[in-house]
Formats: C-alpha cells, sequence, structure tokens
C-alpha cells in the first residue's frame, strides 16, 4: 500500500513508498523525453512505409525503398568482384610464373588461391595440405609430376586420371603380381627399402638389384630417381605415398593404387587453377 | 492529463497490467505470425522440388535421430560470406517438404544445405565412419556402426503415410512403391526405372561399399547426397524471388 | 507563488537596503501544487555573478577550453617518419602519439590505467571537496557557462533577458536571438572541428575541411558534435545533469559528513526576513538571510540551495559569491552560504538550537560584540587528511606509479612468433624435418632499424626466410620500416639424424644491433616419432 506524502522542503509530492524512511520525489518527467517517444512511433510509421512491412489480403507491403535481402547480397557479390577486377584481370592476363614475380600480385594469388584450397581440395589434401596415404602431401619438396608453378597448373587443370578429361595425367604401373614371383617382389622391395635406409633384411638386397634393372628402370629410371614425365615416383626419398617399410613397397608393387585427381578447369575455370597454383607453389616445397 | 491518470490504474494493480500485456503480446503475435500462412508472396513456387525418395527418407531419419542438426544446420543465408562458401543462399521452398525443417545458423560442422555431390560416396562412408581419418581436426563422433545396421524395411511406406498426412504430396503410385523403391535405389543392378520416374534427379547406386545389404549407412549417404541438388539455379528466376 | 512572472503586481518589490533589491526567483524543483506527468522545462535566466569562486570559475574555463581547442596544433618533431602533431590518436595506422609517448594498441592498457586514475581521483575530489568536477570542470558546466556568456552578451543580464522572452516578437528580438544562435551554432562547430583535430594534422585536416576534401566522417562528426553542442549546451543546459548523467547519482553516495559541499548555513541565517530592521527593533529574532533570492538566481541550475544539498546541486558555489556579496552590501559577515563539512553544520546547528531542542537562534553563536564566538566551528585544512583521503590517494598514486615505470621501463623491440599448426612438420624428401613459423617483428621507434633474427638452440637446423633469396642460415638481417610490424614466414629445417624428440623447444632472438635492445622466443619444434 502506498500513501500520498507531500515532501516539507520542496512541496512535492513522493511516489508513496517508503524504504527505510527514505522515500522518492514524484518529479515530472521532462517533455521533451515523451516527445521524443512520440517521434520514434512517428519514424517507426515511416519505417514500415519504406521497409516490407504491412500484412494485407494476399500480399504484404513491399516497401517504397523496394529494399531486398536478396538483393542486397546480389549487389555485395558484384562489389566484391568488382573490387577484385583490377587483381583477378591481371591474373587472367600473366603466366603463374609471372604472377609469382610480382609481390603484390602474388599476396593476392596466394590468398585467393587458399582459399579456393579450403573449399575444395582439403577433402582429399588435408586441411593444411598435409595429404595423407594415397594423398599427396603438398607442402613438401616431392613431386610426382613437377613442382614447377607451370607443372602444379597443369596438374590442377587437367587433373591425374581423370577420366573425362582428355589431357589428364596418366600413368600406370602395371600390377607385378602377376608378372614377377612372390620372392622378386620381396628382393625388389627390401632392393627400394635400402635406398632410402629402411631396409629390416640385406640380404635381399643384391638379388633385389637385378630384378629392379629387369622391370623398373623403365620408368623409375638407372638410379631410381624417377620419371615425372611419367610420374614414376623418385623411390630413393624419405617420402612414401602408400607408406614407408618393405610391406607397404610390396604392396605397392603386387597391386598398385592408383590416385584419382579431378580436373578443375571445368568446375573453377583459370583464373582460379592459377591463383591455386601460385597457392600451392607458395608452400614450401615449390620449385 | 486525463488519460494519463488513468494509465497509473494500471501501473498499481498487477492482475490488470498482466491481462492487458497478454493481450498487446496476442495481438501483436497475430498481425506477425498469422499472415505468414496465407500471404502468396511468403509461399515459393520452386520447379524441381519434389519429396525425399525413400531411401532418402530413411537417410533423413536417421539423421534426426544421430541429432546432426545439433552441429550441422542446413540453411544457407543471403550473406556474402555464406554464398560464397556453401553456393546459392537456400530458398524457402527448398525445406518445404522437411518435417522437421533444418534451418538454424548453428555450425559446429559446415552447413550441409548444398553438400549434394560435392563429396564421394567414398568420401561420405570414410567421414562419417572416421571423421579424423579425412579431417584430423574435428571433433565429430564417429558413426560407423551405421555401417552394421541394415535397413529395417518391414513397411516403409508407413512413413509415406506419415508424412502425407502432414501436407508432403506422396501419391498413391509412390506409397505403394515405396519398399521396392528404397531397395531399388541402393542397388546398382536394380531396375531403376520406375524410381526415377517417381522421384527425378534420385542418384542411385551402392552409396556405403557394401552391395550385400541396404544398410543406414546407403540411407544417409544417399540423403546426403541429394541435399541442394533439386532446383536447378541457372534456370531460377533470382529477381521473382526477392522479398 | 508563481515564481517566473514578471511584473506581478501582487508582490512588492521589496528594496530591503538601499543596494539590495528582492529579485523575483522561484527554484525549478519546488511547487506547492499537484505535479503533472510531464512538464515542459521551466527556463530559468541565470544572473551573472562576480566574487572569488567566479574568478576562480573563469579561470578553470579559460585553461580547460584551452587545453580542448588548442592542444591538436601543438607541434612535436618525431624525425621524418613520424606526424609532427603532440598529441594525436592516428587510427589508421593504429598510433596514439602524446608528445615523446607512442602507444601502439596492444599498450591499451595505458588507457585503462588512466581511466582508473580518473575515476579514483575524482572519488578523491568528491570525497573532500564536493562536486567540484561538476561544478568547475565538467564539459557540460563548462561550455553551458561559455552560451550564458554569449547569451548575456547578445541579450542582457537576467532581467533584460526575461523581458525579452517574455515580450513579443519584434524585429529586434528576432535579431537577437538568430544573432544568439548563430554564434552558438559557430562554436558548436568549432567544438566540432576540434575534435576531428586531434585523429589527423590539425593544418591539414583544416584545410581539406574547407576545401571540401576531407573524409565523409569528418565531416559527419562535425554535424554530430555541433548538434549536440548546442543541444546539451544551449537548448537542454541544466536538463543534461539532472535527467542524463549519471554522476550526480553517484556522487551524492560519494559524499560523507567530511566532504566540503556548498552549504547554507541556516543556523545563522533563520528565521529569514526581508524586514529585518522592523523586526529587530520590535525585539524578535531574525537571521542573517534577508530572503533577496540571489542565491536562487545566480544558481546555473536553478535551485534553492537553502533546501540544503540536493541532486541539482553541482556545487558550483556562484551562489557563495551572490550572497557575500549581499551580506557586503549589508555590512555583515560573508559565509552564509560557505563551503562547509555535514559534521560542522550539525555542530553549529547543535549550538544555535541550544542542543537540538529549540528554535535557532544564532545569538547563541555570537559573542556580546557580535562576532562569532568561538564555539562554532569551522573548516581546517587537516580535516581534509582522513583514513579515506588517504585510502584514495594510496590507490590513485599507486596506479599512477605502475604506470609510470611501465612506461619507462617497456622494450621497444619485440617478437611475436606463431608456429603453424597444420601440418606441424613436414618430412622433406632427403628425411630432414621442417617447421613453419610466422615471425611478427616489432620496430616500435620511428626509425628504420636493421633487427638480427637469430635462432638459439635446436642442433643442424637452420632456417630460411620465405622473400629472402638467401641460403638457409642460422641468422639473418631484416630491415624493418619505422613504427611498423614487420611479418615474415620463416621455416626451419632439421636433418633427421639430428632430431632428438618430438618436441624440442629453440629460441628466436631478435637484436637491434645499434641500440642492443633485444628480445627472445620459445618456439616449438615438433617432429614426428619416426625421423629419430
Amino acid at each position: 500500500m502506498s500513501s500520498e506524502h507531500i515532501d516539507e522542503v520542496s512541496g512535492i509530492s513522493t511516489t508513496g513508498h517508503e524504504w527505510d524512511g527514505i522515500r522518492e520525489l514524484n518529479n515530472p518527467l521532462p517533455r521533451w523525453w515523451v516527445t521524443t517517444f512520440y517521434i520514434t512511433i512517428v519514424w517507426a510509421i515511416g519505417y514500415t512505409i519504406a521497409y516490407p512491412a504491412w500484412p494485407m489480403l494476399t500480399s504484404a507491403t513491399r516497401g517504397v525503398l523496394g529494399y531486398s535481402s536478396r538483393n542486397h547480397v546480389k549487389n555485395e557479390l558484384a562489389a566484391a568482384e568488382a573490387a577484385k577486377a583490377k587483381y583477378v584481370a591481371a591474373v587472367k592476363s600473366k603466366t603463374v610464373s609471372e604472377i609469382a614475380a610480382d609481390d603484390a600480385l602474388r599476396e593476392f594469388a596466394v590468398a585467393a588461391g587458399g582459399a579456393a584450397f579450403k573449399v575444395n581440395c582439403v577433402q582429399c589434401h588435408g586441411s593444411g595440405a598435409q595429404g595423407s596415404k594415397g594423398f599427396p602431401n603438398l607442402n613438401d619438396d616431392d613431386w610426382l609430376w613437377g613442382g614447377s608453378a607451370e607443372q602444379i597448373q597443369q596438374t590442377i587443370t587437367h587433373g591425374i586420371r581423370f577420366a573425362s578429361d582428355p589431357d589428364t595425367r596418366l600413368s600406370e604401373m602395371p600390377a607385378f603380381g602377376d608378372i614377377i614371383t612372390a620372392d622378386q617382389i620381396a628382393q625388389v622391395s627390401a632392393y627400394v627399402a635400402s635406398l632410402s635406409g629402411l631396409v629390416r633384411d640385406a640380404s635381399l638386397i643384391e638379388p633385389g638389384v637385378k630384378v629392379f634393372a629387369e622391370n623398373c628402370v623403365a620408368c623409375h629410371g638407372d638410379i631410381a630417381k624417377g620419371n615425372r614425365e611419367l610420374g614414376a615416383p623418385d623411390l630413393t626419398d624419405a617420402i612414401w605415398l602408400y607408406g614407408p617399410g618393405e610391406a607397404a613397397i610390396a604392396a605397392q608393387v603386387r597391386a598398385p593404387k592408383h590416385g584419382v585427381m579431378p580436373a578443375w578447369i571445368g568446375r573453377l575455370g583459370e583464373t582460379k587453377v592459377k591463383e591455386l597454383a601460385v597457392y600451392i607453389h607458395s608452400l614450401g616445397g615449390g620449385e | 492529463m486525463g488519460l494519463i491518470d488513468k494509465h497509473a490504474v494500471i501501473e498499481k494493480n498487477a492482475t490488470l497490467l498482466l491481462v492487458g500485456s497478454l493481450l498487446v503480446v496476442t495481438v501483436g503475435g497475430i498481425v506477425e505470425i498469422a499472415p505468414l500462412f496465407y500471404l502468396d508472396n511468403t509461399i515459393e513456387k520452386v520447379e524441381g522440388m519434389r519429396p525425399y525418395s525413400p531411401l532418402e527418407l530413411a537417410g533423413r531419419n536417421i539423421y534426426v535421430r544421430e541429432g546432426c542438426y545439433l552441429c550441422h544446420s542446413q540453411m544457407i543465408r543471403p550473406f556474402r560470406d555464406e554464398v560464397e562458401r556453401y553456393g546459392h543462399y537456400s530458398l524457402a521452398a527448398e525445406s518445404m517438404y522437411d518435417h522437421p525443417f533444418q534451418w538454424g545458423s548453428k555450425r559446429t560442422g559446415p552447413d550441409l544445405a548444398r553438400v549434394g555431390d560435392r563429396y564421394s560416396n567414398v568420401w561420405h562412408v570414410d567421414h562419417l565412419s572416421d571423421p579424423r581419418s579425412v579431417v584430423p581436426e574435428s571433433i565429430m563422433p564417429s558413426y560407423a556402426f551405421l555401417k552394421d545396421a541394415p535397413i529395417d524395411v518391414k513397411d516403409f511406406s508407413t512413413h509415406l503415410v506419415a508424412n502425407a498426412r502432414v501436407g508432403v504430396p506422396y501419391t498413391d503410385d509412390m506409397i505403394g512403391h515405396a519398399n521396392a523403391d528404397l531397395m531399388a535405389q541402393a542397388d546398382p543392378n536394380a531396375d531403376s526405372s520406375g524410381l526415377e520416374k517417381r522421384y527425378p534427379k534420385a542418384k542411385t547406386g551402392d552409396f556405403d561399399g557394401n552391395p550385400q545389404q541396404v544398410t543406414e549407412m546407403d540411407a544417409l549417404v544417399a540423403y546426403l547426397q541429394m541435399l541442394g541438388t533439386l532446383v536447378d539455379f541457372k534456370t531460377y528466376d533470382e529477381a521473382a524471388g526477392y522479398r | 507563488m508563481n515564481g517566473n512572472v514578471i511584473g506581478c503586481a501582487r508582490l512588492e518589490m521589496h528594496v530591503l537596503d538601499k543596494t539590495v533589491e528582492r529579485l523575483e526567483a522561484e527554484a525549478v524543483n519546488s511547487t506547492k501544487t499537484r505535479q503533472p506527468l510531464y512538464a515542459p522545462r521551466k527556463k530559468i535566466f541565470p544572473k551573472r555573478a562576480s566574487g572569488s569562486f567566479r574568478r576562480f570559475k573563469w579561470l578553470v574555463m579559460a585553461i580547460t577550453l584551452g587545453i580542448y581547442y588548442l592542444t591538436p596544433w601543438l607541434r612535436w618533431d618525431r624525425g621524418p617518419f613520424a606526424p609532427d602533431q603532440a598529441v594525436l590518436l592516428d587510427l589508421a595506422n593504429r598510433r596514439f602519439y602524446f608528445f615523446f609517448i607512442e602507444i601502439w594498441p596492444q599498450e591499451f592498457y595505458y588507457v585503462a590505467g588512466l581511466l582508473m586514475m580518473a575515476g579514483i581521483g575524482l572519488f578523491l575530489i568528491t570525497s573532500t571537496v564536493g562536486r567540484a568536477w561538476c561544478g568547475y570542470t565538467c564539459p557540460q558546466t563548462v561550455w553551458v557557462d561559455l552560451f550564458l556568456v554569449v547569451e548575456r552578451a547578445i541579450e542582457g543580464d537576467r532581467n533584460a533577458r526575461m523581458k525579452l522572452d517574455a515580450g513579443p516578437w519584434t524585429t529586434h528580438k528576432l535579431v537577437l536571438r538568430v544573432s544568439k544562435h548563430t554564434i552558438w551554432l559557430v562554436i558548436a562547430a568549432a567544438t566540432g572541428g576540434a575534435w576531428i583535430f586531434y585523429f589527423a594534422d590539425a593544418p591539414t585536416l583544416l584545410r581539406e575541411v574547407f576545401t571540401g576534401t576531407a573524409a565523409p566522417v569528418a565531416y559527419i562528426t562535425i554535424a554530430v558534435l555541433t548538434a549536440t553542442t548546442y543541444t546539451f549546451g544551449g537548448l537542454m543546459r541544466e536538463q543534461i545533469c539532472t535527467y542524463m548523467c549519471p554522476w550526480p547519482r553517484i556522487q551524492a553516495a560519494m559524499l560523507d559528513e567530511n566532504s566540503l559541499t556548498v552549504t547554507y548555513n541556516d543556523w545563522r541565517g533563520e528565521p529569514r526576513s526581508r524586514h529585518a530592521k522592523r523586526v529587530q527593533a520590535a525585539g524578535q529574532l531574525v537571521g542573517d538571510c534577508v530572503d533577496c533570492n540571489a542565491c536562487v538566481a545566480v544558481c546555473p541550475m536553478g535551485i534553492d540551495i537553502r533546501y540544503g544539498q540536493q541532486l541539482e546541486c553541482i556545487t558550483c558555489a556562484l551562489c557563495i559569491d551572490a550572497c557575500d556579496g549581499v551580506m557586503d552590501k549589508l555590512g555583515k559577515k560573508r559565509g552564509l552560504i560557505s563551503y562547509a563539512t555535514l559534521s560542522d553544520y550539525n555542530a553549529n546547528t547543535a549550538v544555535a538550537t541550544g542542543g537540538g531542542s529549540g528554535a535557532v537562534k544564532p545569538s547563541l553563536l555570537l559573542t556580546a560584540d557580535g562576532t562569532f564566538s568561538d564555539r562554532l566551528a569551522h573548516f581546517h585544512i587537516r580535516k581534509i587528511f582522513r583514513p579515506r583521503t588517504f585510502a584514495y590517494m594510496g590507490a590513485w598514486s599507486a596506479v599512477g606509479l605502475a604506470l609510470l615505470y611501465s612506461l619507462l621501463a617497456r622494450e621497444r623491440l619485440e617478437v611475436n612468433v606463431l608456429h603453424d599448426r597444420n601440418p606441424q612438420f613436414v618430412t622433406l624428401s632427403d628425411g630432414s624435418i621442417r617447421n613453419g613459423y610466422t615471425v611478427k617483428l616489432l620496430n616500435m621507434v620511428p626509425e628504420p632499424r636493421t633487427i638480427v633474427v637469430t635462432m638459439q638452440g635446436l642442433q643442424g637446423a637452420e632456417m630460411s626466410v620465405v622473400g629472402i633469396d638467401l641460403p638457409a642460415a642460422r641468422s639473418f638481417a631484416i630491415p624493418v620500416e619505422p613504427d611498423r610490424l614487420k611479418m615474415l614466414k620463416v621455416f626451419v629445417r632439421q636433418p633427421a639424424n639430428q632430431v632428438e624428440d618430438t618436441a624440442q623447444t629453440f629460441k628466436f632472438r631478435v637484436e637491434d644491433m645499434a641500440s642492443f635492445e633485444s628480445d627472445e622466443y620459445t618456439a616449438t619444434f615438433n617432429a614426428p616419432e619416426t625421423a629419430r
């Protein structure tokens, strides 16, 4: 219950409540304050005229400004394209080596390529481009098909063993399980493993050298350094796409897995492919 | 000033204030919510939309059962960053047969509204079985058990009937062929002409890599692979869709 | 009592003395009638006061306005690579310059420290000398005072202004009002202008503003500040303090019985009478207050201090000046309204009411010859130094000293290192392991420097820097621009046979050979299990 009370000092009535003997003066609120409130109501009415608001019988008012969030995003995307236009045109007109040589343009291409990578490539090559079994690590300096910016561009453009692209990179390692004996496979695996210091049974190395010379040098080269034209890996380095060690090498020799990489030119267009190439090239292993 | 004096009556009487507030809120609700059900321009008609095929519906039921929506939304909003990452913004019509809809913006994992055809079936099976094998930093739980769980196909037509009851236009033909269509969609050797007639753009094949059984993995992957693929945005009239 | 109506014939203009007139003035926050819910502002026309506090306020106003308008124009030479404005908030480049001090965004805690000092300082001031911030230094008070100077200059003092306001709209009134508002708008625009000069080079920006080539945000800021200064200082005035500002509410909580506040000493002023001589001649009690209302007339808030210290009172002490002036004219002692503490006031009231029981009898505090007796409690400077004051001063100094020490001891060369998380390491074709790092060199002086980046630890490892075409090494000399952060991508590579553990630590050391400033960062080098 509240009680009316006039404060003796100021002559103003109090709100009627009392807390611990303290009362509150009930002064009038400033008129400008309630006027501002009325102005906000007027503003609100104006707002509903300007923007989509009032439901009618079969449709709603569209608002005199014709605003639509879908149109807004279309304009934003167009503005983004326009802002990038200068750089995109430069990327279009230059080769990947030229792009990599121009500091500012390279920075743009690396950022754009990184963004495209995150959307299109990370599912196989990993979010940090580190790859996994059967999917190459793009950070290192071991390249099956060449690590120059142009070679990377070619790989991305046409893919690897991608059936529907006529210019795709093709290589087929025969299934040596049908061609040589199991012993020979063990021997050549030991020899190959020894080339990077991973061999378990050293006695198999010498016969393995012979098996290698008869079957493998055609693609992998005399000293097993590989052949980029053919996509034949360098067997002397520490990087193994299907796993290191004699067992993994033997499995690949017996029934080789052949990785497939899509051709991206149709899906992404040349500009994005160039940007991706510059990005991959910048990851630390580019040649 | 008399009116303002009367205002004090409301402020000093709790019940009156409560009833008054309730009335105001009700009016506000009616004005804001009810029109959305009958206004023409809030209802979008879009070419290409069709109800879920039985296998896809089974997959969707698994999606909801497993609580995938807790981390994954299916609503691409008309914002530049979302359109650039996920594709065309989601149209209201694209979720019109979704009971319940999967709108949201909680994205512990990426939005799946247009995940259809983005990754291969093998990738999906790998990812669902062990997410960290393809995305090392993922915190998604493993759903490998789906591979071993066969679809319970005693009478799948009941699911279509249930959806039809809430407005999804399943025809008698579709309901009659429900079980057959479900099995046919996951079998690459089956005759899928009827399936494709009833459900255009439906994907067929052995989704989970195990042709012997139609498993829950088949269903879920079939569902994921069709998300966002129904509307052809090359023929969609953008300007007509502004609202 | 409808106070603001002039020339009401019912009340006589009593001339209490040849020299003291009674002013028609009623406090804005008093009324005997029932209040409406919303009411327009009661106009007030503060009369010009004169006295020592008024002079002090002019001085404070000159200093504060001077600092505000003139500071952006001060110059400070920092060499060819940095701006030469003494006080500058360079938002685009994220630097704050204050004479010889330069603050980077990561040193924003200095602002936090200064804000703490401002808060504690405010508590200190208020608890000792009352609402001195409000009455003397608050921008609202200062600008309203300035606008009142303009108003008085154009329209005259209180009576003239009241007459003009009540009168009809003649050409003369129109001319006066238009010129007043024009000058107000010019001052307001200059205020907005001065604000933007803190954020850019003042001479350049001034030229740009007047040639129309300044950035849109400059014009928008001027427009906004013109609107706010004009509205707050010219139109809303005391309403800002009464309705909008949180400080009046907080200040009240900070005053205690030993804080000096502007006090009407009713133990000597009551009972007030306009006909003092007549009453005295009749042998009755009379106090020093002659009800001339001078205190109400000069109050910029429009209140009556005789009601006591109230929320609206900003303790600007103009009523003290006004009342002292009247006391002088009447040959009475000054200090009817004075700065006094509540405890002194209570003590005096207790004496004057004979222990609190009777009516106020000022004579109880007077000696035979009319001067104040020794029983009068008045203020001593040592009363300021009580535990509360020491606590505030201690806290304020502690923060201040901490800031000072931090400022003097800080390094102007820093290194931040981010280890690549994805992937953590890369195995290269020869089996060696590589880790990537983003190394950020912070050169915080406005001069170009060559920083030598060296790695310490990690046997056999070498680093290469992207963009520097030299062979891998343990040390690189990197030129860094003045006042800039340089970001480098560094690859550290260790031969397989030198790897000792899956996670090894090593140091990046950066050094400026010229000044011997240096900084270090301990980084981690990851390697796979199989690398060893």
